[in-house]
């Protein structure tokens, strides 16, 4: 057979299958969300009912309004705090040795973990009777002693940013230390030559040359901040109250607790618009480093 | 009190080793402490003790009923391993073509793949559920590895590009003229060649397909329930059952440290699909 032909018949069973389950669900979602559909009292779908879905989720909903604060204070947090911290345990680790390949090695576990068995731990670690890491806080902060993490709405919501952090320290910090790596050695050299102290080498020649990883990284953690479900449903399910509510949360609750079926669909269409902006500067840098 | 320069160095390099030895800490302790509440009896858990006599009673329970941990184990495992059956060998050919020809509607559908992953899961689960029902194969086990395969085959499509790549074309070029055909020059030369990319690729979707949570949670209820959305039945009336939850949370997380240290090397360049090297 002619490479001609070989070549589209190859990627053929691919992209039917990204396509029948990926494309095909993403339209059906744009399409519902156009319709009204409450499951629980109808088998068949709705009318179509225009922008309704979406003008209620925007001007009648305080819920979807804390559900979007929520998520963009959640992102803003997570995404900030693992890049700084990840970028400063980079910097430690960056330099090779036993120790540092040892603990480069153990970074690797908390990745592969469940992120739904990552809420569970730390529900577990914030635990007000025998959580370990409620233990340490309240020594170290006396007043936090006696309060309940996850019964208080700031607090909760500070375990959900903690769990978070905790969960992508580990991936981020081994991309910025395969950035480091990459780094061309003679430019920091050089500048320490000029007489440059440790603090000055690092802003001013190794940082702008890590701008384009850096860029990547925000890039991904901000849309799996933005998605984020599995460790919020099992650490808080999204209370207490609303206070730790995302936007997916909220459209999973809309969606298989109400039953709202077409309300659910706009409420994650809405979610997909940020991610289609940060796909295309995603694919922008990959295309251009590729 | 001035240092002189090698005090200051010696200081630093202590400061540098307590700060790692603190890093590392941060991120094992929790792993460590509910592994070992899964060897904690009911007791234990309750206060805080780090020296206690282990047991194994809290994994008898849970494989007996009403948990039955087995079935969702035999569940996560059925489901992530047909699902990696059925994405790899596809991902491969699609990898091949794009790696080694220029095809109409490379870029897009290149966008097309990269973005799909990108999407939220609720997004992709709504219209699953509401054919499901219909359908009549909602809490299947062949229900999830459809849905499954919305994540793990753009995602092993992006990997196994990646490694082949990174083959040089050289020998494929001189076997081709040399007379071998295009199926000869795959399966002799660029299968064994790419071959532990292949396998990378195949433990990272493993692990992606095991470790999902909202699809398992949305479209299963009882009989094709995985192991994460089984984490729920060890909430009690009286509270959270720890020392069973940890046990099952052992299930589910030491096979993956097990794969995930397999393919350690390989663990940043397939998590960012290439596109930090």
């Amino acid at each position: 057979m002619r490479d001609r032909h070989l070549k589209y018949l190859l990627v053929l069973p691919a992209v039917v299958v990204v396509f029948a389950t990926a494309i095909w669900p993403l339209i059906q979602s744009l399409i519902l969300s156009f319709r009204t559909w409450k499951l629980s009292k109808s088998h068949v779908p709705g009318p179509f009912i225009g922008w309704e879905n979406y003008s209620w989720a925007l001007l009648e909903e305080p819920d979807f309004w804390n559900a979007t604060v929520v998520t963009t204070v959640y992102t803003v947090l997570t995404v900030g705090c693992t890049t700084l911290i990840a970028l400063g345990i980079a910097l430690l680790l960056a330099p090779g040795g036993r120790l540092r390949l040892t603990v480069r090695t153990l970074l690797i576990l908390p990745f592969a973990m469940s992120p739904a068995l990552v809420g569970v731990s730390f529900r577990f670690m914030f635990n007000p009777e025998f959580g370990l890491f409620d233990a340490f806080f309240g020594l170290l902060i006396p007043p936090l002693a006696e309060v309940s993490w996850l019964a208080d709405p700031t607090l909760a919501f500070a375990v959900c940013v903690m769990a978070d952090i905790w969960g992508w320290i580990p991936f981020i910090t081994l991309v910025l230390i395969g950035g480091i790596a990459a780094l061309p050695k003679e430019t920091v050299e050089a500048a320490y030559v000029d007489g440059a102290s440790g603090f000055e080498a690092f802003r001013d020649v190794m940082l702008p040359q890590l701008a384009p990883v850096l860029a990547i990284v925000i890039i991904l953690k901000s849309i799996f901040s933005i998605k984020t479900f599995d460790q919020i449903y099992m650490l808080t399910n999204g209370g207490p109250g609303t206070a730790t509510q995302t936007l997916a949360h909220y459209a999973y609750f809309n969606g298989f607790k109400y039953y709202d079926m077409g309300f659910a669909a706009s409420v994650a269409w809405i979610m997909v618009l940020p991610m289609i902006v940060l796909t295309y500067f995603y694919t922008r840098y990959v295309f251009r480093r590729g | 009190m001035a240092l002189t320069n090698k005090q200051r160095k010696r200081l630093y390099g202590a400061l540098h080793v307590a700060l790692i030895l603190i890093t590392a800490a941060v991120m094992m302790v929790p792993i460590l402490w509910i592994s070992m509440a899964a060897f904690k009896t009911h007791v234990d858990v309750y206060q805080l003790k780090v020296v206690f006599t282990p047991t194994l009673e809290n994994f008898e329970t849970v494989f007996q009923s009403p948990y039955d941990l087995h079935h969702k184990l035999f569940n996560s495992t059925i489901v992530a391993f047909v699902t990696v059956l059925i994405a790899i060998p596809l991902a491969t050919m699609a990898a091949y073509s794009f790696s080694r020809f220029r095809l109409f509607g490379e870029r897009i559908m290149f966008v097309m793949i990269l973005a799909t992953q990108f999407v939220p899961a609720v997004v992709i689960v709504l219209p699953f559920f509401i054919m499901f029902r219909q359908l009549g194969i909602l809490d299947t086990r062949i229900g999830l590895i459809i849905v499954n395969l919305s994540i793990v085959m753009p995602f092993a499509v992006w990997m196994i590009k990646g490694f082949i790549d990174g083959i040089p074309i050289d020998t494929e070029e001189s076997a081709l003229v040399d007379g071998s055909t295009r199926f000869q020059v795959i399966r002799n030369i660029v299968l064994p060649m790419a071959a532990p990319g292949i396998v990378t690729a195949a433990i990272f979707c493993f692990i992606i397909a095991w470790n999902d949570f909202l699809f398992a949670l949305i479209l299963t209820t009882n009989k094709a329930v995985t192991l994460p959305v089984g984490l729920a039945l060890f909430k009690a009336e009286e509270g959270d059952l720890w020392n069973l939850l940890a046990a099952a949370g052992i299930i589910i997380m030491v096979p993956m440290f097990v794969l995930a240290l397999l393919i350690q090397k390989h663990f940043v360049q397939g998590m960012t699909m290439g596109a930090v090297r």
